[in-house]
C-alpha cells in the first residue's frame, strides 16, 4: 500500500504539514499578543484564609470591592477551602486519582464562588461558570457591573498529575492567573490571611522575614517550604505574556485592596 | 479558627489531619500523599486516539479500513475514542497567531478542530450504538463502554482559555495526545494507542529525512535526555508519563497498517512503545 500524500487532504497554512512538536516549528510561534480585556482586574478571594473565616473576614473584603466598583472593573474569583481538604483526605484513603479529586475540589470553591455571587448580587455582579467565561465574559462585563467565577481551572479529570503525591496542581489561585493572562488583564490581586510572601510561615515562626517583592524565578529558587499562593501559579508567571506580576495582600486589613487596585505599594509583588 | 470540622478530626485519618490544618504546598503534606494507594476506575479500558493530521484528514482510505479494525474488535476489547485536531487546526493557529491571540484563546479554536473529526469519527460509528460525548457527560461513559464497547469525545482536554502559556512560542502545548493520555491515567486504563502515519518513533522525522532510525521500545526518561528536535507526540505527555501513577507504557502504531491496533489490543509490541524507566513504584 502506498503511504504517499495523495490522500491527503491540507488546508494551506504556515503550520501545513509540520510536525507541531518540532521545535524549530514551535519557536516560530510567537510574535506580539493582543490584551483582550486589559481593563479588567482579577481580584482572588482565598478559600481557607478568608471564606472559611465567615463573615468577620469576607464582609468588609466584599464592602471594599463594592467601594472600589466605580472606578475598577473587577472579576472575582473565588477558593476552596477547608471542604476540599476534608474530601482530598477521604479521596485519598479510596485512592481516587488526582484528576478525581480535582473534578472535586472544583464543586468546592463552585459553592464558595456563588455565595459571593449572592452577596455582591445587589451591586450588579453575576455568576459565570466555566462555558459562560469562555463565550460571555465580555457581553457580561458590558451588561453587568463585575463578575465572579470559580477560580479552580475547569480542568476536572484532565488535571495534570503533580510532581509529588496526588493533589491537584491547579486550584484556585492559578485558574485566576490563567484568565488574568488569557485576556491580558491590567492586575491580579490575591487576597489571602497574611501580609504577603514571607520566608517561612508568619503564623508559626515569630523570625519570619517579609518579602515586599520579588522576582519570581528568584522566589522558586529559594525553595521556601510554605508559600501563601500555590506553586503553579509561579510557574504560570515564569511564561507570562501580558500579565507579568501579580499582588499578595492581606485582606484582613481594611484598605490593602484599594491600595493595590490603585497600584501603591502593599502585600508583596510577584514579577516576572 | 476552629471550624466544625475541627472537632471531628476522630473520623480522619493521620493524612487527613495533615491537610486540615497544614498548607497544602507543604512539601511534607505532599510527600505523605505520596503513599496513597491507587484505586483503578476503568481498569479494562483501552484508550485509542485517532491522529488529526496523520489520520483523520486522509479521509476515507486511512479511515474506513480503521473503522473496520475498530468495529472488529468491539465484542472484545472496551474503547475510549479520542481524535486529534489536524490540518485545519494548523491553520486556525496560523491565522490566531498572526491576529495576537493568547494560547488560551487558540486552544479554544483548536478544541473545535478535534471536536469536528470526534463527531465524523462518531458518524461513521453511530449505526454500532456508539455514543459521542462531551468533557461533562464523562460521568455516563461507564454505562456506555459497558453497553455498547466503545464511545468517541474530542481528544483536547478540556482547559480551553484556562491552557497554560508553552515555555516557547504560541501553540498550546497540551493538545489531543495530552488530553488522551489524562483520561487513561484517571481512569487506570489497560492501554494507551496511539494511532498515527508512521510505524512508531525515529530519531528524526521519516518524512523528511532518510536516515531516521526506528525506536521500537525506549524508557520515557531515556527519550526525554536524547532532547529530539522532533517528536511523534506532545511532550508534555512524556513529562507527565514520568509522574503517572497509573499508565506504566504507551504504544504508537501506524493506523495505515491494517492489523496494527488489534496486534496493539491483543498486547502485541508492534510500533513503538515508550515505557517508564527506572521504575520505583
Amino acid at each position: 500500500m502506498s503511504f504517499d500524500d495523495s490522500s491527503w487532504q491540507h488546508v494551506e497554512s504556515s503550520l501545513m504539514r509540520e510536525s507541531l512538536m518540532d521545535k524549530n516549528v514551535i519557536a516560530r510561534s510567537d510574535g506580539q499578543v493582543v490584551p483582550i480585556l486589559p481593563d479588567v482586574n482579577i481580584v482572588q478571594i482565598g478559600g481557607r484564609s478568608i471564606m472559611d473565616r465567615g463573615r468577620s473576614a469576607l464582609l468588609p473584603v466584599l464592602e471594599e470591592i463594592v467601594a472600589n466598583q466605580s472606578q475598577h472593573q473587577m472579576i472575582i474569583g473565588v477558593g476552596a477551602g477547608i471542604r476540599s481538604r476534608h474530601i482530598f483526605s477521604v479521596g485519598l484513603d479510596l485512592g481516587l486519582p488526582t484528576g478525581a479529586l480535582a473534578t472535586l475540589s472544583a464543586k468546592d470553591s463552585a459553592q464558595n464562588a456563588y455565595m459571593v455571587s449572592c452577596l455582591l448580587a445587589k451591586h450588579g455582579f453575576v455568576y459565570l461558570e466555566a462555558p459562560f467565561v469562555v463565550q460571555l465574559l465580555p457581553a457580561m462585563l458590558a451588561a453587568a457591573r463585575g463578575a465572579v467565577f470559580n477560580g479552580i481551572p475547569p480542568y476536572a479529570l484532565w488535571e495534570h498529575p503533580p510532581l509529588v503525591g496526588k493533589l491537584p496542581p491547579h486550584g484556585s489561585d492559578a485558574g485566576s492567573y490563567l484568565i488574568a493572562e488569557v485576556f491580558g488583564a491590567r492586575s491580579v490581586t490575591y487576597i489571602k490571611d497574611v501580609d504577603g510572601i514571607y520566608t517561612t510561615d508568619p503564623k508559626i515562626d515569630p523570625a519570619a522575614e517579609f518579602i515586599p517583592e520579588i522576582h519570581v524565578q528568584k522566589l522558586i529558587d529559594r525553595k521556601l517550604p510554605t508559600l501563601p499562593i500555590e506553586p503553579a501559579a509561579l510557574e504560570l508567571l515564569t511564561r507570562a505574556k501580558l500579565m507579568r506580576n501579580f499582588r499578595v495582600i492581606n485582606g484582613l486589613t481594611p484598605g490593602n485592596l484599594s491600595r493595590a487596585l490603585a497600584g501603591k505599594s502593599v502585600g508583596t509583588l510577584v514579577r516576572q | 479558627m476552629k471550624t466544625p470540622i475541627d472537632d471531628n478530626t476522630s473520623f480522619l485519618t493521620d493524612l487527613g489531619k495533615q491537610l486540615l490544618s497544614g498548607s497544602l504546598t507543604d512539601a511534607l503534606v505532599q510527600q505523605a500523599t505520596e503513599e496513597t494507594p491507587n484505586f483503578a476506575i476503568l481498569p479494562w479500558v483501552n484508550v485509542v486516539k485517532i491522529g488529526g493530521q496523520s489520520i483523520m484528514d486522509r479521509g476515507r482510505s486511512a479511515v474506513y479500513p480503521l473503522v473496520e479494525e475498530i468495529v472488529t474488535n468491539l465484542s472484545q476489547y472496551k474503547m475510549i475514542l479520542g481524535t486529534g485536531a489536524g490540518t485545519r487546526a494548523r491553520h486556525i493557529y496560523s491565522l490566531g497567531i498572526d491576529l495576537g491571540l493568547p494560547t488560551g484563546v487558540l486552544t479554544v479554536l483548536g478544541t473545535a478542530v478535534a471536536w469536528q473529526n470526534a463527531q465524523m469519527l462518531h458518524y461513521l460509528l453511530a449505526k454500532y450504538g456508539i455514543p459521542f460525548i462531551e468533557p461533562e457527560g464523562f460521568g455516563t461513559l461507564p454505562h456506555y463502554l459497558m453497553e455498547r464497547g466503545a464511545v468517541v469525545c474530542q481528544g483536547m482536554p478540556p482547559y480551553k482559555l484556562w491552557e497554560p502559556n508553552p515555555a516557547t512560542g504560541r501553540i498550546p502545548p497540551q493538545r489531543t495526545d495530552t488530553g488522551c493520555f489524562l483520561i487513561a491515567e484517571v481512569f487506570g486504563a489497560r492501554k494507551m494507542i496511539y494511532v498515527k502515519d508512521e510505524d512508531g518513533l525515529y530519531t528524526t522525522d521519516p518524512k523528511k529525512s532518510s536516515t531516521a532510525r526506528f525506536i521500537p521500545r525506549i524508557g520515557v526518561k531515556e527519550l526525554l535526555a536524547l532532547d529530539l528536535e522532533d517528536l511523534i507526540v506532545e511532550r508534555d505527555v512524556l513529562e507527565f508519563m514520568t509522574r503517572a501513577r497509573n499508565i506504566r507504557e504507551i504504544q504508537f502504531i501506524n493506523g495505515l497498517r491494517p492489523g496494527q491496533l488489534t496486534a496493539a489490543l491483543n498486547g502485541d509490541p508492534v510500533g513503538t512503545i515508550i515505557y517508564m524507566d527506572g521504575d520505583a513504584r
